[in-house]
C-alpha cells in the first residue's frame, strides 16, 4: 500500500486535517439523525476520507466491507430502453455510485436507479439506523436534468435515505439541491497542516526529515495533501537519506506545460501557436482534463510574465475557460488563449522594446 | 433509290422502321469471328452478302451464284405477285424489302414512270401504286457483269472491291436515313409534343461529344480493348488510328450510326490483314472444337483490359451517361443500362448483370451487349447491391486466371467472370458505397469542358432552332451554369418558347435554374481560403455589391453542404497553415474567438435541440473568410487530428477506467479516474521503479533492501500492477529502454506508463533493468497468491464475521491472474507449491463465487474436487507435488481427488480438529468420515 492509503485517517478521531470539521460531523451523527451533506473542495483535500470516516461512525466497521458491482439497468425511456452500465461499491447499509459516469444519460440513473435505491428501507432497523446513505460521487458533473430530478428525490425519500453528495465545486450543483442539504467545505488543507501530516508519516515510518524538506514538499504540492504524500513517497524512494536539497520530482503533465509555456514566450506566430496546438492535444489525449490544462498553462505564464500584464492576461483566461465550459471543443477554446496571449505579449513587446 | 413512303400515321412509320432494322441485324451483327456463317441468308441481303464471301467460293462457284441471283429475283417477284392477294401484310413486306430491294410505292401512279401494281389496302381502302422494277433487274445485270469481270481476272484487289461495295452501302444508308429524318420531322412541325432539345441533340456520334478528348479518347481505348475478348479481333493499335477512322465517317448522319459502325469495323478486320480466313485454311476441318482452342489462346494472349471497370465520375450534365453510350455504340456495343429507376438490390441486379455480361440475345440485337449502370452513387442502400455484384464477378474473374487455364478459363467464364464490359457511372466518386469499387476500377474524372465549345455548340443548336443568340450571352450562360450543357439547352429552349432572348445581364434573374449543388468539403474549405478573383464587370457593378454576392455565395455552398462540425474542424485544422500577414496576432484571435463562437452555438443547438439556430453556422465561416482569405491557394488537408484525439482519448479513458476498477475498493474509492491522472500516476511510477534496488537474487539482499522489495511488491499488489510481456519495441523506445534482446520487453500491465509518455518530452523515470523486473514479477505474483489464502484463512477463522468483502474482491481478482501465471513462477519453495494448490482450488471457488462464511470450506472444497475431477491438464503436476507433500503411509486410501479438499486446512491445521463430511456435490470417490488427524501425522 502506499502511504497515502496507509495513513489515512480511518475515522473521524483520527483526523489530522479538518479536525473540527470532523468533530461537528460527529456531534451531527451523535444525535442519531443526519441531513444531506454536500462536501465540496478541491481535489485531495480528504473529502472522501471524511465521508468514509463518517459512514463508519454512522454504521460501525462494518460500513467498510464492501463489494464492487457492475449492474446493467435496462430503462424504459418512453418508446425505447436505454441500456446503463454502473459501477456501484455498496455495503449492508450504503451505496456509493458516481453516476455522472454514463455521459448525457445520467437523468435516468437520477430518475430511476437512485429512486428506487432511495426508495428501499433496509430491512435491518432493530437497533440500526433506520435509514441507508447514497453516496453520489462528482455531483458538478451531473446534467442540469438530473440534478433537477435528484431535488425531488431528496426530498421524497429523505425518511429512508440520506443522501450524501461529493463534488469539487459548489457552483455547479443547483441552488435547490444545495439548499436541501448540509453544505461542507472541504478546504485545502494549508501548508502548514500539510507538514504536520508528512512530519507524522516521517515518524511512523522511522525516517529522518532534515529541516524544511516537509516544507518544499508541502509547497510543491499545489495544497493537496495526497500529492503531498505521494511525493513525500517518491522522496523516499528515490533516495532515503533525504538531503534538504534533494530534488522533488515533478508530476509529468506539469513538466509538459511548462515546456509549452516556455514555446509560447519564445515565439508568437501562427506557426508556433500550430505547435502549441499539438503539445495540447497530447495532454488531453492522455486524459488530462482541459480546464486544469487551462489552469495550469496560465499558471506557468504567470511565472514569466511582467507584472503590469498578469491582470489582463488572468482576465482573458477566466474568459476562455468559461467558454470552454460552455462549449464542446476544449482544444479550441485553449488555442484561443493562447492566440489571444501571443498577441497580447507581442503588442507588449514592440511597445516595450521597439 | 428508295420509295417514296407517304404514310399517313408516324406510328406505321415507326413500325416499319422497327421492322427495318430487325431485318439489318442478322446481317449487321453475325458474329463477325464466325469463319463459315450459316449460310441460309435472307433473299435481301445477298447482294451484299454475296461479295463479302470468302473469296474462294465466289470463285468456284461463279454458277452458283449466278443461280441464286436469279433465284432472289424470281422470289421476288413471286412476292410481288403475291402481294395483292396479302393485303394487310402489305406494309411489313414492303417494309421488308424497301431497303435493298428495289421496289417503289408511290400513292400517285404518275409518281412513277415504268410498270407498276396498284395494291389496295382493305383497311383504309387507299391505294398504292408498285412499281415493277425493270431498273432493278438491269442493275442486278450490271452487277453480275461485273463480277463476272473480277472473276476472270482481278485486277483490282478485293479490298478495293469491298471498299467500293461498303460505300455504295454507305451511300445508301446515307440516302434512307435523311430520307426518315424528313419523314419524322416535317409531320412534327406543328409542335404536337416537342422533343426536349437535350434528347433532340443529343451526340450520337463520337465527334460530336462535347466533353473533354482526353477523356473520350481513353474511354474508347478502354472499350477497344476489349474487343479481343468480345470480338475476337486484335487491339488495333493507338487510339489516333481509331480517330482517324472516325473521321471518315464523321461526316456521316447520326441516324444510320449502328450500320455504319458494324460495318466500319468490318472493313477494318478485312482490310487489316486477313487474320481468320489464314486461320480457316490452315484448320482445314474447320469444327467447331478447333475454333475453340483457337479462340481460348487468342484470348490468353490479347485478354480483355486490366481494370475491367470503368468509373466515370464529374458533376452533372457533363455528359457522361452521353459520353459511354456514344462510346459504346461506337465500338459496336448494345449499351443495356441500369440506373437508379430500376430495381437494384441485390438479388435483382446480378441476374440483371449476369444477362448481359455473359449471355448473347439470339433474337433481336445480336450485338454484344456493354453495361452502363448509371447513377452507381445514388441509392446508397441498394446501389451497393450493384457494386458487391461487380466486385464479386471481377474477384472471381481473378482467381480463376490464377488457376487453371485453358479449362477454367472457358469454365470461369461461364460461370462469373466479366466478359463485357461494365461502364459506372457517377457524381461522387468518394461516396462510401464505391469505396470497393474505385481500387479495381479505371477511374476517369470529368472535367468541364471549355466554355468555347460549349458555346459553338450552343450556337449551333441556336441557329437550328431559329433562335437569335449572341455568343456573349451564351457563354455568360454556359459560366453561370458551370458549364452544364444540360441546364443550359434547357434554358434556352425554355427561353425560345417563351420567345424570349438571352440576356446577358439578366442571366442570374431570369429563368436558369441553379443547381443545387452540394459540393465537397474539400471544395468548401478553399472557397473559404482562398480570395476569388473578382470580375472586374461585378465590381465595377457595385462596390457594396461583390461583398454581398460573396457572402450570399458562400452561404448557400456552406449551407447547402451542411455538415458543420466537419467544415469547421477544417478550417480549424487548416487556418494556422495559412499564409496571411499577422504582426501581433490579432487575425488569430479573431479567427480563433469566431471558431470560438459556432462551437458554443453547436454545444447550445444540440444541447437544446433547437436546430434552426444552425443557420448561423455559415456566417462564422464567412467571416474567417473575410479576415484570412488569401489569393494564393491553400493547402488543405481534412481534419483529422481532432477525430484521432476523440478516439485516443476513449482508448486511454477506458484502460484508466478499468485499471480503476480492478484496484480493491478500498484504495479506488478514494480516487476518482481524474485525480489518478493529475496526482497519482507521476509519482506512482517513480515508487514503482526505485533507482537503489539492485537486481540481485533475493537471499543476498539486505534487510533494508528486503523491507523495501517487499514493499514495492505491496504498492504493486495493493494497485494491481505487475509487468507483462510485450513485444513492442516502440514502448521500450519511449521509456529510454535500451534493450539488447528486443523481443521480450516486460511492461507494466495496465499500461501506466504511456499516460505520461508525451511527444516531445523525455520524462526523468528510471526504469529497472529487466532482471529486477522479472523478480518483481515473480514476487507479486506470489504475494497475491499468499494474499488470497490469506484472506481465506483469515475469513475462516472469525466465522462470525459475515465476510470481508473487501478481501473477497481482492481474492478474485487474485486467484484469476494467479491462474494465468501459475506455471510462470518458478520458485520452487515447498510452501510455495503448497500455495499454488491452494490457489488452484480457489479458482473453482470464485466462479462460484458466492462465499457464505459457516459452509464456506466445505462447498468450496467440493467445488474445487469438481473442477478437479474434470479435466484440468495442470492438475495433474500440482497434484502430484501436493502428494508428494503428504506422503504419508496412513493416508494410502486417500489418495485421490477429494484430498484437494485438505489444502484448505493445512494452513490451520493445528488449530482443531475438523471433521469434514461430503455430502454436497458428485464424486466418484468412497465415502467415509475421515479424521484431520489421520491427514496431518
Amino acid at each position: 500500500m502506499l502511504w497515502v492509503d496507509k495513513y489515512r485517517p480511518k475515522t473521524l478521531d483520527q483526523a489530522m486535517v479538518h479536525q473540527d470539521i470532523a468533530l461537528n460531523l460527529k456531534k451531527l451523527v451523535a444525535e442519531q439523525d443526519c441531513p444531506h451533506l454536500l462536501f465540496y473542495g478541491p481535489s485531495g483535500s480528504g473529502k472522501k476520507t471524511l465521508i468514509m470516516a463518517l459512514l463508519r461512525q454512522i454504521f460501525g466497521p462494518s460500513a467498510e466491507k464492501v463489494k464492487v458491482e457492475n449492474r446493467n439497468w435496462k430503462i424504459d425511456a418512453g418508446n425505447r430502453t436505454i441500456d446503463l452500465e454502473l459501477t456501484t461499491l455498496s455495503s449492508t447499509n450504503h451505496v456509493e455510485l458516481s453516476p455522472s459516469d454514463v455521459g448525457f444519460q445520467d437523468r435516468y440513473i437520477v430518475q430511476e436507479i437512485i429512486k428506487e435505491m432511495a426508495k428501499n428501507r433496509p430491512i435491518d432497523t432493530k437497533g440500526k439506523k433506520g435509514y441507508k446513505v447514497l453516496v453520489l460521487n462528482e455531483v458538478d458533473k451531473l446534467s442540469r436534468e438530473a440534478q433537477h430530478s435528484l431535488r425531488r428525490t431528496m426530498e421524497k425519500y429523505s425518511a429512508s435515505c440520506r443522501l450524501i453528495l461529493c463534488c469539487n465545486s459548489s457552483s455547479k450543483v443547483t441552488e435547490a439541491i444545495r439548499s436541501r442539504c448540509l453544505n461542507i467545505r472541504i478546504n485545502a488543507p494549508s501548508e502548514e497542516q500539510i507538514i504536520k501530516v508528512l512530519e507524522f508519516i516521517g515518524k511512523k515510518e522511522g525516517l529522518q526529515l532534515p529541516s524544511g524538506f516537509a516544507a518544499r514538499i508541502a509547497e510543491k504540492s499545489n495544497r493537496s495533501l495526497r500529492r503531498a504524500i505521494l511525493s513525500f513517497e517518491t522522496c523516499r524512494v528515490q533516495q532515503y537519506p533525504f538531503t534538504s536539497k534533494q530534488a522533488i520530482p515533478p508530476m509529468d503533465w506539469e513538466e509538459y506545460i511548462s515546456e509549452i509555456a516556455t514555446d509560447i514566450m519564445k515565439e508568437q506566430s501562427p506557426k508556433r501557436l500550430f505547435q502549441v496546438r499539438g503539445k495540447v492535444y497530447e495532454l488531453l489525449v492522455n486524459c488530462i482534463p482541459p480546464e486544469i490544462v487551462l489552469k495550469r498553462l496560465l499558471h506557468e505564464l504567470l511565472k514569466k510574465l511582467d507584472a503590469e500584464l498578469k491582470h489582463e492576461v488572468c482576465h482573458w483566461a477566466a474568459y476562455y475557460e468559461h467558454r470552454m465550459r460552455l462549449g464542446q471543443k476544449a482544444i479550441f477554446h485553449i488555442e484561443a488563449f493562447v492566440a489571444k496571449f501571443m498577441s497580447i505579449y507581442k503588442a507588449f513587446l514592440i511597445a516595450t522594446f521597439g | 433509290m428508295d420509295i417514296d413512303m407517304d404514310m399517313p400515321l408516324p406510328e406505321e412509320l415507326e413500325l416499319l422502321e422497327a421492322n427495318s432494322h430487325f431485318y439489318e441485324e442478322p446481317y449487321l451483327d453475325s458474329p463477325p469471328r464466325d469463319p463459315c456463317p450459316p449460310k441460309s441468308p435472307p433473299s435481301e441481303n445477298l447482294e451484299i452478302e454475296g461479295p463479302k464471301r470468302p473469296r474462294e467460293s465466289v470463285e468456284t462457284e461463279p454458277s452458283a451464284e449466278e443461280n441464286k441471283r436469279t433465284k432472289t429475283n424470281e422470289i421476288e417477284e413471286e412476292e410481288e405477285d403475291w402481294l395483292p392477294y396479302s393485303a394487310p401484310q402489305e406494309t411489313n413486306v414492303a417494309a421488308a424489302v424497301e431497303k435493298d430491294e428495289e421496289v417503289y410505292l408511290s400513292r400517285y401512279a404518275s409518281a412513277i414512270d415504268g410498270d407498276f401494281l396498284p395494291v389496295t389496302a382493305p383497311s383504309g381502302g387507299e391505294r398504292v401504286y408498285a412499281k415493277i422494277s425493270r431498273a432493278q433487274r438491269d442493275e442486278g445485270f450490271k452487277k453480275l457483269n461485273l463480277k463476272e469481270r473480277s472473276n476472270g481476272l482481278i485486277f483490282e484487289p478485293v479490298n478495293v472491291l469491298l471498299q467500293r461495295v461498303e460505300q455504295q452501302a454507305f451511300a445508301k444508308a446515307l440516302q434512307a436515313s435523311s430520307e426518315h429524318l424528313s419523314d419524322i420531322t416535317l409531320p412534327d412541325t406543328p409542335m404536337v409534343h416537342e422533343q426536349l432539345w437535350v434528347d433532340k441533340y443529343a451526340p450520337s456520334s463520337f465527334t460530336e461529344l462535347l466533353s473533354d478528348e482526353q477523356t473520350n479518347r481513353e474511354v474508347l481505348l478502354w472499350l477497344k480493348q476489349w474487343d479481343s475478348c468480345v470480338f475476337g479481333s486484335e487491339i488495333r493499335s493507338t487510339s489516333d488510328e481509331v480517330l482517324s477512322a472516325l473521321r471518315r465517317h464523321s461526316t456521316q448522319h447520326q441516324k444510320s450510326f449502328d450500320s455504319n459502325f458494324s460495318r466500319k469495323s468490318r472493313g477494318h478486320r478485312w482490310s487489316n490483314g486477313s487474320y481468320r480466313p489464314i486461320n480457316n485454311v490452315g484448320h482445314g476441318t474447320n469444327n467447331l472444337k478447333g475454333m475453340q482452342d483457337l479462340w481460348n489462346k487468342k484470348s490468353r494472349v490479347t485478354g480483355p483490359p486490366e481494370q475491367k471497370i470503368l468509373l466515370l465520375c464529374g458533376p452533372p450534365g457533363l455528359g457522361k451517361t452521353t459520353l459511354a453510350h456514344v462510346a459504346a455504340q461506337h465500338c459496336g456495343y448494345r449499351v443495356v443500362e441500369v440506373n437508379a429507376s430500376d430495381d437494384r438490390s441485390s438479388s435483382t441486379i446480378e441476374a440483371k448483370i449476369l444477362d448481359v455480361v455473359q449471355m448473347n440475345s439470339v433474337m433481336a440485337d445480336a450485338r454484344p451487349k456493354c453495361l452502363v449502370i448509371d447513377e452507381i452513387d445514388g441509392a446508397l442502400g441498394d446501389g451497393k447491391g450493384a457494386v458487391e455484384v461487380i466486385l464479386k464477378m471481377v474477384s472471381a474473374e481473378k482467381k480463376s486466371d490464377s488457376g487453371k487455364e485453358n479449362n477454367a478459363n472457358k469454365k470461369g467464364r461461364k460461370i462469373t467472370s466479366l466478359s463485357r464490359p461494365v461502364i459506372c457511372i457517377c457524381n461522387d466518386l468518394y461516396a462510401p458505397a464505391l469505396r470497393p469499387l474505385r481500387q479495381v476500377a479505371k477511374v476517369h474524372i470529368f472535367v468541364q469542358p471549355t466554355v468555347s465549345r460549349i458555346v459553338s455548340r450552343l450556337k449551333y443548336i441556336c441557329s437550328k432552332e431559329g433562335m437569335k443568340t449572341s455568343s456573349i450571352a451564351l457563354t455568360a450562360l454556359a459560366e453561370f451554369t458551370e458549364c452544364d450543357i444540360r441546364s443550359c439547352l434547357n434554358t434556352l429552349q425554355f427561353l425560345n418558347k417563351k420567345k424570349e432572348a438571352l440576356n446577358v445581364m439578366e442571366i442570374s434573374s431570369q429563368v436558369v435554374g441553379r443547381k443545387d449543388i452540394s459540393k465537397s468539403a474539400f471544395d468548401i474549405w478553399k472557397e473559404i481560403f482562398q480570395k476569388r478573383k473578382m470580375k472586374q464587370d461585378r465590381k465595377s457593378n457595385s462596390s457594396s455589391g461583390s461583398g454581398y454576392g460573396e457572402f450570399d455565395f458562400l452561404h448557400s455552398l456552406i449551407s447547402n453542404r451542411g455538415d458543420y462540425d466537419v467544415i469547421l474542424d477544417g478550417i480549424h485544422e487548416n487556418l494556422l497553415q495559412l499564409q496571411y500577414h499577422d504582426p501581433v496576432m490579432q487575425k488569430t484571435v479573431k479567427c480563433l474567438n469566431s471558431l470560438g463562437i459556432s462551437d458554443l452555438m453547436q454545444h447550445y443547438v444540440i444541447r437544446t435541440q433547437q436546430m434552426p439556430l444552425q443557420v448561423y453556422q455559415p456566417s462564422v465561416a464567412i467571416t474567417l473568410h473575410r479576415i484570412v482569405a488569401q489569393v494564393q491557394k491553400p493547402t488543405i488537408e481534412w481534419p483529422k487530428s481532432y477525430q484521432r484525439y476523440r478516439t485516443m482519448l476513449m482508448e486511454k479513458a477506458d484502460i484508466l477506467r478499468s485499471w480503476h476498477q480492478k484496484i480493491p475498493p478500498y484504495i479506488s474509492r478514494h480516487l476518482s479516474t481524474k485525480s489518478c491522472i493529475e496526482d497519482l500516476i507521476s509519482p506512482l511510477l517513480h515508487i514503482l521503479s526505485p533507482p537503489n534496488l539492485r537486481p540481485v537474487a533475493l537471499h543476498l539482499l539486505s534487510e533494508t533492501e528486503k523491507n523495501s522489495l517487499a514493499q514495492l511488491v505491496n504498492v504493486m499488489v495493493s494497485y494491481s500492477i505487475t509487468y507483462k510481456n510485450m513485444k513492442s519495441d516502440s514502448l521500450s523506445s519511449n521509456l529510454g529502454h535500451k534493450e539488447v534482446l528486443d523481443a521480450s520487453v516486460l511492461s507494466f500491465e495496465p499500461p501506466i506508463g504511456e499516460f505520461i509518455s508525451y511527444k516531445d518530452y523525455r520524462s526523468d523515470h528510471h526504469v529497472l533493468a529487466l532482471a529486477m523486473k522479472q523478480v518483481l514479477l515473480h514476487e507479486v505474483e506470489k504475494q497475491k497468491i499468499l494474499q488470497v489464502s490469506t484472506g481465506k484463512s483469515v475469513h475462516r477463522s472469525d466465522k462470525c464475521s459475515n465476510g470481508d468483502q473487501d478481501f473477497i474482491g481482492k481474492e478474485a481478482s487474485g486467484a484469476k491472474s494467479a491462474k494465468m501465471i501459475g506455471e510462470n513462477a518458478g520458485a520452487g519453495t515447498k510452501n510455495y507449491e503448497n500455495v499454488k494448490n491452494i490457489s488452484n482450488t480457489r479458482q473453482g471457488n470464485s466462479s462460484t463465487s458466492t462465499i457464505s462464511s459457516s459452509l464456506v470450506s466445505s462447498r468450496s472444497a467440493t467445488a474445487g474436487a469438481k473442477q478437479k475431477s474434470t479435466a484440468d491438464t495442470r492438475k495433474p503436476t500440482s497434484g502430484f507435488n501436493f502428494f508428494e507433500r503428504f506422503r504419508n503411509p496412513t493416508s494410502k486410501g486417500s489418495q485421490d481427488s477429494e484430498i484437494a479438499a485438505v489444502k484448505e486446512v493445512t494452513l490451520e491445521r493445528d488449530l482443531r480438529p475438523v471433521l469434514y463430511k461430503f455430502n454436497e456435490g458428485f464424486t466418484n470417490a468412497v465415502k467415509r468420515p475421515v479424521r484431520m488427524r489421520e491427514f496431518l501425522l
